[in-house]
C-alpha cells in the first residue's frame, strides 16, 4: 500500500457530496441512494486496505509533500493513521452504509439533503480517526458536529426534533469552543500543532497552563462522548434523530469523543502528566462511573424506544470511559473493542426501533404493546441485541469488557466489574422487557412518560403490514457482525499490539517526525476468559430476570414491587432531564468547574 | 502586567457568554450570546500571536527580519470564523422553523422531550 490512498477516503465522499447537493434533484432519489451506497462501499474497501498496511507501524501521510525535514519539526499537516484510527474509519463507512440502505424505503422526498450529509458525516468521521494534527482535529470536529446537527434536525416539520438538534448544537458548540481555546493554549506553550511536535515540546513539563488546556480539551472532547453531567443533549438528539441517522451517532460519533480524548491523552500529556497518572486515573473513572450508572438506571426508566437506547449509550460510553480511563494500553484494547462491537450492536438495535416506527407509526412502548406478535425476526434481533448489550458470549462485548475489567484489577481497582455488570443488566433488561411487551404481548402495558408521548411523525406515510428486506437485513448484518467479530483470526492479539504502539508516546513521535519505523515487540497472547464469561453470564441471567420481573409484576406480587420503582425512574434525575438548553449549559459549565477543581487539587 | 489583559478578557467574555445562554429566555437570544462566547475564542487567539510592535505578516512588502505578528494564529481564527459562521446560520434557521411550528421562540415552552 501506497500513503496516497490515505487522503481519499475523506476527499471523495466530500466530492460526491457536493456533486449530490448540485444535482441531486436531477438525477433522481434512486440515483442519489445508489450514487451514496456506491460512495460509502467504496470507502469500506478504502479504509479495509489502510487498516491492512496499518499492522505494522503507523502509515504518515503529509499533505502537500510538507514531510519534516533535518531536525525533526513538522511544518505540514498530516494524516497519521494507526491501527485504532483504522479500525474506526472502517466502523464509520460500514455504519454509513447499514444507514443508507435503510433509507431506501424512508424519506419519500429528495429535498432533505439527507445523502450528501450522510456523505460528509462519514468524510468528517473519517478524518477525525485519521488526522495528526490538533488543528484538524478541532476542523473534522466542527465539519462532524454541522453535519450531524442538520441530520438530526431533518424532520423539519415537528417541533421536538427542532428542540433536540437546538439542544444538541448549542452543548456541543460551546465544547466545540472550549477546544480551540486548549488548543490555542497548547500552541501558545509549545508553537506546533502537530501531535507528536506538541507531545515532544511539552516533555515531562506539567505548570497550570498545560493542565488548563488539558482541562479544556478533555471537557470539550467528553462532551461529545456524553459523560455526565455534560450528556443532556444526547437523549434528546437522539429520540428524535431518523433511525439510520441514530445509527452513526450512537454507533461511532459518541465513541469517537472518547477516542479524542485517548488519542491527546497519550500523544501529547502522557509525558508531562505521567507523575499524576494515578489521580487522573481516579478522575476518569469516577466520571465514567457516574455516567455508567446514570445512564443506566435513566435507560431502565424510559418507555420511548429511540430515547431508552440513547440512555443505553450513554452508560455504555461511561464503560468505555473506563476502558480509556485506566491510561494502561491493556485497557486500551479493551475500549477498542468495545467501542466495534457496541457501535454494530447498538446500531443493529436502533434499526430495529426503525422497524417498529415504520410498522406501527408509533415508537411509545405503552402503545405498542402486543402489536409486534408475529415479528419473530425483529424480536430475534431485539433478544440477540439485548444479550450483546449484557456483554455475553458470543459477542464480542465480552472480548472489550475482560481486557478493561482485567486491567482495572492490574491496577488493584476492583469495583469497575461491578459498574460493567450493573450497566449491563440494566440496559440489556431494558431491551428485553421491550421486547416481551412489544412481540410477545406479555403482562400489563408499560406505564407511560412524557417522552413517550411524543407524536412522533413517522419517516413513512402509512402503516405497513412488512418489513422490506432493505430495513431488515441491515439491521441482522449488523448485530451479527457483533458475533462475528469475536470469531476474526488473532483478533484479541492485533488489538492488544495496536493498542501497545497507540500508548508508546515516543515510539509515535519518532515514526511520525523521523519517519523511523519501529516494530513493535508486543505479542499478545490470547487471554484466560474463564472468569469474564462467568460474570457475563451471571450479567445475563440477571437481566432476563429482572425484565421478567419487570413484565409479569402483576402475577407475581409484592416482592418484585422495586420493579416498578426502577420503570418509574428517579424523579429527581427525571427532572435534571429537562430538555431545557440553557440547563444543559449550567450543568456542562457546573462539570468543568468539577473537574478543574479536582485537576487543581490532586494534580497542581 | 498589560500583556495579561487581553487573556482576561477572553476568559470574561467566555463567563459572559455562559451567563447569557443559561439565563437566556428567547432562543434569538440564546443563539447571539452562543456567537458572543466565541468572540472570546478571537481575543485568545489574537492575544497569543501577538507580539509587540509586529506588523502585519504579509511578506512582500516589508524587508526580511521585520517584526511581525504569528499568522498561524489569525489562520486559526479565520477558520474558527467560517465554521462558527456555519453553525450560527444553522442555529438561527432552527429557530425560525421552531417559531414557525410552535409559535413561540421561549425556550421554556419548546420542552417536548424531557426527563
Amino acid at each position: 500500500m501506497t500513503t496516497a490512498i490515505i487522503p481519499l477516503p475523506i476527499a471523495i465522499p466530500l466530492i460526491v457530496a457536493a456533486f449530490l447537493a448540485f444535482a441531486g434533484k436531477g438525477i433522481g432519489r434512486r440515483a442519489c441512494d445508489l450514487l451514496a451506497i456506491a460512495t460509502a462501499a467504496a470507502n469500506l474497501w478504502m479504509t479495509a486496505i489502510i487498516l491492512r498496511g496499518t499492522w505494522s507501524q503507523p502509515q504518515v501521510y503529509w499533505f502537500g509533500n510538507w514531510w519534516p525535514r533535518t531536525g525533526g519539526v513538522a511544518l505540514g499537516i498530516s494524516f497519521v493513521v494507526d491501527a485504532f484510527g483504522a479500525a474506526l474509519a472502517m466502523l464509520v463507512s460500514l455504519l454509513t452504509i447499514a444507514g443508507l440502505i435503510f433509507s431506501w424505503k424512508i424519506f419519500e422526498d429528495t429535498e432533505n439533503h439527507f445523502q450528501p450529509l450522510m456523505l460528509i458525516f462519514m468524510a468528517a468521521m473519517c478524518g477525525f480517526s485519521y488526522t495528526g494534527d490538533l488543528f484538524n482535529l478541532f476542523v473534522f470536529f466542527e465539519l462532524m458536529s454541522v453535519s450531524a446537527f442538520a441530520l438530526c434536525g431533518l424532520k423539519t416539520l415537528e417541533p421536538a426534533p427542532l428542540q433536540g438538534a437546538f439542544n444538541f448544537a448549542i452543548v456541543n458548540t460551546i465544547g466545540a469552543f472550549m477546544i480551540v481555546m486548549g488548543i490555542g493554549l497548547l500552541y501558545a506553550r509549545t508553537g506546533a500543532l502537530n501531535f507528536a511536535q506538541v507531545g515532544r515540546s511539552l516533555g515531562t513539563h506539567a505548570d497550570a497552563l498545560v493542565l488548563l488546556a488539558f482541562l479544556l480539551i478533555v471537557v470539550g472532547y467528553l462532551a461529545k462522548a456524553a459523560i455526565v453531567p455534560f450528556h443532556f443533549w444526547l437523549a434528546d438528539a437522539h429520540a428524535v434523530a431518523p433511525s439510520p441517522v441514530c445509527v452513526l451517532f450512537s454507533g461511532v460519533m459518541v465513541e469517537l469523543g472518547i477516542y479524542a480524548v485517548a488519542r491527546i491523552y497519550w500523544t501529547i500529556f502522557a509525558g508531562s502528566l505521567a507523575g499524576h497518572a494515578h489521580e487522573l486515573r481516579l478522575i476518569f473513572i469516577v466520571m465514567a462511573s457516574i455516567t455508567a450508572v446514570v445512564g443506566a438506571v435513566m435507560c431502565y426508566a424510559e418507555h420511548h424506544l429511540k430515547r431508552l437506547l440513547a440512555f443505553s449509550t450513554i452508560a455504555h460510553s461511561g464503560l468505555m470511559l473506563v476502558g480509556v480511563g485506566l491510561l494502561s494500553p491493556g485497557a486500551l484494547a479493551g475500549f477498542v473493542l468495545y467501542v466495534l462491537s457496541h457501535g454494530v450492536i447498538k446500531g443493529g438495535l436502533f434499526l430495529c426501533a426503525g422497524i417498529v416506527l415504520h410498522r406501527f407509526q408509533r415508537i411509545g412502548e405503552d402503545h405498542l404493546h402486543g402489536c409486534g406478535r408475529g415479528m419473530w425476526f425483529t424480536a430475534a434481533l431485539f433478544i440477540l441485541g439485548a444479550w450483546g448489550l449484557a456483554g455475553a458470549p458470543p459477542f464480542a462485548t465480552l472480548l472489550g469488557e475482560h481486557f478493561v475489567s482485567h486491567s482495572a484489577e492490574a491496577v488493584r481497582l476492583h469495583w469497575p466489574v461491578y459498574i460493567f455488570i450493573f450497566a449491563e443488566v440494566l440496559t440489556s433488561a431494558a431491551v428485553l422487557r421491550i421486547a416481551f411487551r412489544i412481540f410477545f404481548g406479555w403482562g400489563q402495558p408499560a406505564p407511560s412518560d412524557k417522552s413517550s408521548q411524543i407524536e412522533e411523525k413517522p419517516e413513512t406515510e402509512q402503516s405497513h403490514e412488512r418489513t422490506p428486506a432493505a430495513m431488515f437485513l441491515p439491521a441482522a448484518a449488523l448485530i451479527l457482525l457483533g458475533i462475528v467479530l469475536t470469531f476474526l483470526p488473532q483478533i484479541q492479539s492485533r488489538a492488544s499490539a495496536s493498542a501497545h504502539e497507540f500508548a508508546n508516546q515516543s515510539a509515535y513521535a519518532r515514526s511520525v517526525l523521523e519517519n523511523v519505523q519501529i516494530t513493535s515487540t508486543h505479542k499478545g497472547e490470547p487471554e484466560n476468559l474463564s472468569s469474564s464469561i462467568v460474570h457475563s453470564c451471571i450479567a445475563l441471567l440477571l437481566s432476563v430476570l429482572l425484565a421478567l420481573s419487570t413484565v409479569f409484576r402483576d402475577k407475581l406480587g409484592r416482592a418484585v414491587n422495586f420493579t416498578r420503582s426502577l420503570e418509574l425512574g428517579n424523579s429527581l434525575l427525571r427532572r435534571a432531564h429537562s430538555g431545557h438548553p440553557g440547563d444543559y449549559v449550567a450543568w456542562l459549565s457546573f462539570g468543568t468547574a468539577v473537574v478543574g477543581l479536582a485537576f487543581l487539587w490532586w494534580l497542581h | 502586567m498589560l500583556a495579561y489583559l487581553p487573556y482576561a478578557i477572553a476568559a470574561w467574555v467566555f463567563l459572559w457568554g455562559l451567563y447569557g445562554i443559561v439565563t437566556s429566555k428567547n432562543l434569538v437570544h440564546q443563539v447571539v450570546c452562543v456567537a458572543i462566547l466565541q468572540t472570546s475564542t478571537y481575543v485568545l487567539l489574537l492575544a497569543i500571536g501577538y507580539k509587540v510592535g509586529g506588523t502585519a505578516p504579509v511578506f512582500a512588502d516589508i524587508p526580511v527580519g521585520t517584526s511581525v505578528v504569528d499568522p498561524l494564529v489569525q489562520a486559526l481564527m479565520l477558520t474558527d470564523i467560517v465554521v462558527e459562521a456555519a453553525v450560527m446560520a444553522l442555529l438561527l434557521s432552527m429557530v425560525v422553523k421552531a417559531n414557525e411550528l410552535a409559535g413561540t421562540v421561549d425556550p421554556e415552552e419548546l420542552r417536548f422531550l424531557m426527563g
